[in-house]
């Protein structure tokens, strides 16, 4: 699986009939197999920016490339098809068996079927559900965690260059929402998929992320690993932002994310 | 005879009567007309009612009393004192006698039998002769060649008969047909709603058409009846038919629907006919027009 | 009795053939409500009205213009099943996750991909209610047939009613409710079939 890299540069976006672009003149390098977290609050444009990369949303001006080619100038479906995509409604296809959901991409890339059915059991395995008991279940047989670890399996079927997931565990219960986080640090790190992650959770990125963007009204506030974040706030906002809740617990759970990463 | 149903200018004209029955609610004196549930019934009894209101007797009109069945009842109960009855309904219907197709005949058994049974009297009856038929277009008369009903039997593989269910059940109807003449295997039948049974003869989706002889549309279609050339059919004249009782109270009352009863013809039937059925007039005008002439 | 068994093919024949054409017109006519705003609310606002009327004035309405006969009956009929049809596909289609349609559109799925494989499967079920009730209004409104010469179960009906037949007018009307309970029933059966793979 390639690790792709995608370059946001000069990105602007503007939903007709807004008194302000969505996405202001964004420009960032995201690295190879790195889990970057788009870090805000609602309607300061992390959710826009990251449909910018698989052509969702179009942009007013400016540049998104990936692995070095411009996504404007590649064929929009072929690209979707390369780019995992999870969405906070998971939108699992409720007339499709889980192994059916899963098999979607590989069979949209053409693959074989006995290579859609090995794949299949292969990430079941991996987002820690057993085949054998989850091929056939169909989504509504499904509670809110092990849904979204089909969503995620899904969006990795194809072996896509990079992962977008936009706020993929909002939707479920604090317990679920913490071992789907360890889960996805753990799949990500094997597999080195370059990931955009967007949150407005200030815990969930310092859990999750290697560099975290912090976003505000469309702009980028502040980039960097967490601790940079956290030792050297370059504003009032953004300082505000992580020093908001217990200065030891969010420092814990930093070092935790370091050590695991070192390991 | 003829049990049709209410056409629609028969439920307009009944409503608009509606304000005549509430009007003469309560008057002892009133001689009550009644109907059945068909235009010409509608039609005729009104004729009555105009002709006793303009000798100065109080009429209160009790129509649209449904079936045969129905309407003897009333006046058997005594609610009702006279309608306009058929000739052929009564001899058929009411004394279940076998169909007798010259009137005079048919006339002199009914009269005498309803005097005996029921104790009603029978007036002057029409010339009109409200009986069964078959109708067909002019063209398709010519096209088969057919002018009687003995033809038509013969020629009926190649003929399309348009009628209602009611003929093809009814002991003077198909079956009737069948037996007495032979032969009427019809190419093809359909059946239509009464009001309609017309336009698919005139949209040459059939040839032979079951009629009555005084059906409205036989004049202004311009249509041509099959002549009844062994009699199969049943006279079926109108008249006015009276409770015994009351005729002894008010024998008046013959004297001035004696005077009218004979005027209606085959022809007059059939244009008040048509001009309810078709041009959506009031019973009561067409009534007043006919008597006025 | 075997006048009955024809008139029952007939009015089968009528039904199905009625159906068939408010199927083709009333298909495109749903997706064409759901996939335009603008185009909505004069179709749905048409389809109301149409489910409104007496399926009797639909029939006398068209005389001027089809005359009596089969084709006019099947026309009528096929003019009072369409709003149903319409109204239930465009609710199916308006029915759709919007999470789904994202979902697959962000996976790479082509338009007519998202179409067959994520709008028709969810979309049928209440498609498929629609057709369900075509049907049986359908079954039931040609009865009327009889009054135009075009044959089915209202001959029975109508020939109970005139020669005061109150067996024969039960049989008709009988037959024409089993018919109709029966479609549904079929259509029913089918409708889980196909759902239970949604």
């Amino acid at each position: 699986m390639n690790a792709a890299t995608i370059r946001f540069d000069g990105a602007t976006v503007r939903y007709s009939g807004a008194n302000r672009n969505a996405v202001e003149n964004v420009s960032y390098d995201v690295r190879g197999g790195e889990l970057l977290v788009l870090l805000g609050p609602s309607g300061c444009g992390k959710s826009t920016l990251l449909r910018t990369v698989n052509r969702l949303v179009p942009l007013a001006s400016g540049r998104v490339e990936i692995d070095g080619s411009d996504v404007n100038g590649l064929d929009a479906v072929a690209l979707r098809r390369e780019i995992g995509y999870v969405i906070q409604a998971v939108g699992l296809f409720a007339n499709m068996t889980v192994a059916q959901n899963v098999g979607v991409v590989p069979s949209l890339l053409g693959w074989k079927r006995d290579e859609i059915a090995a794949r299949v059991d292969e990430l079941l395995h991996l987002v820690g559900l057993d085949p054998a008991t989850y091929r056939a279940r169909k989504p509504s047989a499904l509670s809110g965690g092990e849904a979204q670890r089909i969503g995620v399996a899904r969006a990795i079927a194809g072996r896509p260059r990079a992962l977008l997931m936009d706020e993929p565990f909002g939707a479920v219960d604090v317990v679920v929402r913490t071992a789907l986080q360890r889960e996805l640090v753990r799949i990500v790190s094997e597999l080195h998929t370059t990931t955009l992650f967007v949150t407005h959770d200030v815990e969930e990125a310092f859990r999750l992320a290697d560099r975290i963007v912090v976003m505000r009204d469309g702009r980028i506030e502040q980039s960097g690993e967490p601790f940079e974040l956290f030792d050297n706030p370059a504003t009032p906002y953004v300082r505000q932002l992580v020093h908001a809740g217990d200065d030891v617990y969010r420092r814990y759970f930093a070092r935790g994310r370091e050590l695991l990463r070192s390991s | 005879m003829s049990e049709r149903a209410i056409s629609r200018g028969g439920a307009l004209a009944l409503l608009a009567a509606a304000p005549l029955v509430a009007g003469c609610a309560f008057d002892p004196n009133a001689i009550r007309v009644g109907s059945k549930n068909f235009t010409e019934s509608f039609v005729i009894a009104e004729i009555y009612a105009q002709a006793l209101e303009g000798a100065g007797m109080h009429v209160q009109r009790l129509f649209n009393l449904g079936s045969t069945q129905i309407a003897i009842a009333a006046m058997e109960r005594g609610n009702v004192d006279l309608y306009p009855e058929y000739t052929g309904t009564a001899l058929i219907d009411v004394l279940h006698l076998p169909p007798i197709g010259n009137s005079r005949e048919a006339y002199d058994v009914v009269s005498k039998q309803f005097a005996q049974r029921y104790r009603i009297v029978w007036l002057t009856p029409s010339p009109m002769n409200d009986s069964q038929a078959l109708a067909t277009t002019r063209a398709a008369a010519a096209r088969y060649g057919i002018a009687t009903i003995s033809e038509c039997a013969r020629a009926a593989p190649q003929l399309r008969l348009a009628t209602i269910q009611e003929f093809l059940a009814r002991p003077d109807g198909l079956p009737g047909l069948q037996r007495f003449y032979g032969g009427f295997h019809f190419q093809e039948v359909r059946t239509y709603d009464i009001a309609l049974k017309y336009r698919a003869l005139l949209e040459g989706k059939a040839d032979v058409a079951s009629a009555f002889s005084t059906d409205g549309a036989i004049a202004t279609d311009d249509l041509v009846l099959l002549r009844d050339d062994r009699h199969f059919w049943s006279a079926y004249n109108v008249a006015p038919i009276v409770r015994a009782a009351t005729l002894a109270k008010r024998p008046h009352v013959a004297r001035v629907l004696n005077a009218v009863s004979p005027k209606i013809t085959d022809a007059a039937a059939r244009a008040m006919n048509a001009a309810v059925e078709k041009d959506q007039a009031d019973p009561a005008d067409v009534a007043a027009e006919f008597l006025r002439r | 009795m075997p006048d009955f068994t024809a008139h029952i093919v007939q009015h089968l024949a009528l039904a199905f053939a009625a159906l068939a054409l408010a199927l083709a017109a009333g298909l495109p006519l749903g997706l064409l409500a759901a996939e335009s705003p603008a185009l909505r609310s004069a179709v749905l606002a048409t389809a109301g009205v149409g489910r409104t009327l007496p399926s009797l004035a639909v029939l006398m309405l068209l005389l001027p213009f089809l005359g009596v006969g089969v084709t006019p009956a099947i026309v009528a009929l096929a003019l009072l099943a369409i709003p149903p049809i319409v109204i239930g596909v465009d609710l199916g289609i308006r029915g759709v996750p919007v999470a789904a349609l994202d979902a697959a559109a962000g996976m790479g799925m082509t338009r007519v991909q998202r179409f067959a494989r994520v709008v028709v499967p969810f979309a049928l079920p209440v498609s498929f209610a629609g057709l369900r009730t075509a049907t049986t209004e359908t079954i039931a409104s040609a009865t009327l047939a009889t009054f135009i010469g075009a044959g089915g179960l209202g001959d029975e009906i109508v020939r109970g009613l005139q020669t005061d037949d109150p067996s024969l007018l039960f049989a008709g009307a009988a037959a024409v409710a089993a018919l109709a309970l029966g479609a549904d029933a079929i259509l029913g059966f089918a409708g889980r079939y196909a759902g239970g793979r949604a």
